[in-house]
């Protein structure tokens, strides 16, 4: 049951479908026309830039928010429950609500720029401030993942070492760089895996605020496989697309596994 | 998840359990995380199979209480169908004693559902209401019968153009290869002439303008943006802008593609309409790159724009105290002709199942429904884009519904889509490249010609690379 859609999957990248029908095989002929398709490869680049840029703030700003919460500070309780909330929303239902915000007649953020003296940004209407918006969008919904995940590890982080730093003079930030980090460093780099993977899969925010567009501007793998699927009907070309992201991403996670090994080992050493 | 986090933070070792260590289970999770992330979006991509059967099981389960005497209707949900929906398939019934029962989703999920339905052909539905760009595929693929060879009758005051987008083969234009030779018949039937439409207010134009030059003019006259736009459109990437497009395309004399399928849009009429799109950049909203439907209608419904082209669903909006504050104050007309008019066409169209159970009874609704006499009333009901001459010129319609004789008029200039399963993707290519010309001619402000000329010669290639690939086509 766990392996029949995959396989399933995995069969159809190599049929042909006409008519609404499968036609019989196509060989190597779709992954041919992914390999030679010249928007598979836009959209690659745009989805690696897309999770690269979201991830990394989404884990820096995660660090940052469990840090100051781990330290109990006044009303991190409500920091907390606070920072929760988006991750709570269906992203569908998050992309109907900055599509509003966004919205160049009737939203928020033009007015916010305008009365700071910087202008109508018109957030989706230009390529450029098209991808950060819907960067700006993953961020604000994903980051609470990372902070919880990051703030579990910084809670049960033994706290001998630590001590023993402090007492020995290290300030905070040696403390944090010399022993905070590394002890915390498996802890990131599952959550960093787990969130890679699920960014590579974005589709409900991009496919409502956007469209992939401007032009391409933030057309990922996901959307652009589901038109290639649903509304170019090329069933076996989007499969191939679909297959060959998964094999990328079992590389990339293979690839982070290996990193994380290595940097156990050097942190137990 | 948070017992995993909790012993990530053990240090190294401390985890070693029946062989098993915290970082094996970490890196198998994690692979397995990977796992179902791919069978994820494999099974979204290639499940709608089994989300299909559930639909239409259900569907099945209701038709088969009515027997023999009754027929099942499946649909997209569309505000347009409320009158066949809740109206005259109430009338049908009471005239006919034929049941009918009707089952209505997204237009995604049931497209994906009829397809579905018909090539299993489990006579779970009788009738399926279309867009006509389903047509090619669901003809071509048998999904739909051919209601020539089933003796279904087309009622002659149905509007030429309306009723050829029901043809398969078409009767004019691209033919693919494969069917080249065959004898157009007809596999569906109108029943809404969706048709676009310029929407111009009264208190700027005395009339119809009759070219784009006309509506440039008055824009470069009176428009005050943002407070008054002199034009508004749909500029989202692919169909979106594309119905912004085509419009003008068409009546610059360009064609989407040739009769031999090679693109039409690359040569002088197709750059200038589109530096004519760009020439309205000055009277439209900043950020029109991002507007759909909801966006560009809105500055017309608010007072704000002067002209826009748009399909016949806001029609009734327009004239709605609600949503609307130019209620009474917005005409309407065929879209501007420069050399002609071509405004594009998308019906609403009927095919009758390959596996329904009740031909007979199908034939005889869809005949029913798109007689002179029941078009008529629908027409006069609330102005609904009828399919007839006689309903789309009725006085009494008319007289109440002012928009009528413009969709009669749209239709009659219509210029209909390629007729291929692969039109979605020639407008994605097309609709993309025109996105991305707009923005540019946006922050250039200047330079149009060359902006359009280059960006549509992309698209060309573009389009004739993937025709040339995908096969089937010259």
């Amino acid at each position: 049951m766990a392996l029949y859609p995959l396989i399933y999957g995995i069969r159809a990248s190599f049929h042909a479908y006409r008519y609404g029908r499968d036609v019989g095989s196509a060989g190597f002929k779709n992954y041919d026309a992914v390999l030679h398709d010249h928007t598979f490869w836009t959209a690659l680049g745009t989805t690696a830039k897309y999770v690269a840029f979201a991830v990394s703030i989404e884990t820096l700003l995660g660090l940052g928010l469990a840090l100051l919460v781990v330290n109990q500070l006044r009303f991190s309780r409500f920091i907390r429950v606070g920072l929760i909330l988006p991750m709570t929303v269906a992203p569908v239902v998050v992309g109907v609500i900055w599509r509003l915000m966004y919205a160049s007649d009737i939203g928020v953020v033009n007015p916010l720029f305008s009365s700071l003296g910087l202008g109508s940004p018109n957030v989706l209407a230009n390529p450029g401030s098209a991808f950060i918006g819907v960067v700006a969008v993953d961020v604000w919904e994903w980051t609470p993942l990372l902070f919880l995940i990051i703030l579990a590890g910084l809670q049960s982080l033994p706290q001998e070492p630590l001590e023993a730093a402090r007492v020995d003079g290290a300030g905070p930030v040696r403390v944090f760089f010399d022993h905070t980090l590394p002890l915390l460093r498996p802890v990131l780099m599952v959550a960093v895996v787990l969130r890679l993977i699920d960014a590579v899969g974005t589709f409900d925010q991009i496919f409502v605020l956007t469209k992939g567009g401007p032009g391409t501007a933030t057309q990922l793998i996901s959307t652009y496989s589901y038109n290639t699927a649903f509304l170019f009907t090329q069933y076996g070309r989007a499969m191939a697309m679909v297959v060959a992201l998964m094999v990328l991403v079992l590389l990339l996670t293979i690839a982070a596994i290996r990193f994380m090994r290595t940097a156990a080992m050097r942190t137990s050493s | 998840m948070t017992d995993k986090e909790r012993d990530a933070k053990r240090p190294e070792g401390a985890g070693a359990r029946n062989g098993i260590t915290r970082r094996k289970i970490l890196e198998r999770g994690a692979v397995g995380a990977a796992g179902l992330f791919g069978a994820g979006f494999i099974a979204a991509c290639g499940g709608s199979s089994k989300s299909t059967s559930t639909g239409t099981t259900a569907a099945k389960a209701a038709s088969s209480g009515g027997g023999g005497g009754t027929i099942t209707i499946g649909s997209f949900q569309d505000n347009a169908m409320a009158p066949f929906r809740d109206t005259f398939i109430k009338r049908f019934t009471a005239e006919t004693g034929i049941k009918v029962q009707y089952n209505e989703t997204s237009y995604d999920a049931w497209y994906q559902n009829a397809k579905n339905d018909g090539l299993n052909k489990t006579g779970a539905y009788d009738i399926y209401v279309m867009d006509d760009n389903w047509v090619p595929e669901f003809a071509a693929g048998k999904i739909i019968q051919n209601l020539d060879q089933i003796g279904f009758k087309a009622n002659p005051d149905i509007l030429p153009k309306g009723l050829d987008q029901g043809y398969w083969p078409p009767r004019t234009g691209a033919r693919l290869k494969d069917f080249a030779n065959d004898k157009p018949a007809l596999y569906a039937v109108v029943i809404i002439d969706d048709v676009e439409l310029l929407y111009y207010h009264k208190d700027y134009f005395s009339g119809a303008p009759k070219t784009w030059d006309d509506i440039a003019k008055v824009a470069a006259r009176k428009a005050k943006s943002p407070k008054l736009y002199g034009w508004s459109a749909r500029g989202v990437k692919g169909n979106p802008i594309m119905m912004t497009y085509l419009p003008l395309l068409n009546s610059y004399g360009g064609q989407f593609v040739k009769d031999d399928w090679s693109p039409g849009f690359a040569g002088p009429e197709g750059v200038g309409a589109l530096e004519r799109l760009f020439s309205f950049i000055p009277y439209m909203p900043a950020g029109v790159a991002e507007f759909d439907t909801d966006q560009e209608t809105q500055v017309m419904l608010q007072g704000k724009c002067m002209a826009l082209t748009e399909y016949t669903g806001l029609v009734h909006r327009v004239d709605d105290k609600k949503s609307s504050q130019v209620v009474g104050k917005i005409d309407m007309a065929a879209t501007p002709a420069q050399e002609k008019s071509g405004p594009a066409i998308g019906t609403f169209i009927c095919g009758i199942a390959s596996g329904s159970k009740n031909t007979d009874a199908a034939k005889q609704f869809l005949e029913w429904f798109t007689s002179s006499k029941i078009q008529t009333d629908f027409a006069r009901g609330d102005g609904s884009a009828a399919v007839t001459k006689s309903a789309l010129t009725d006085p009494q319609a008319v007289k109440q519904f002012r928009w009528l004789p413009a969709i009669a008029d749209a239709v009659n200039n219509s210029v209909p889509k390629p007729k291929t399963p692969d039109e979605p993707k020639f407008e994605d290519i097309l609709g993309t490249h025109i996105s991305q010309a707009l923005i540019e001619a946006i922050q250039k402000k200047s330079g149009y010609n060359a902006i359009a000329q280059a960006h549509l010669t992309k698209a060309a290639n573009e389009m004739t690379q993937f025709i040339k690939q995908q096969g089937g086509y010259v």
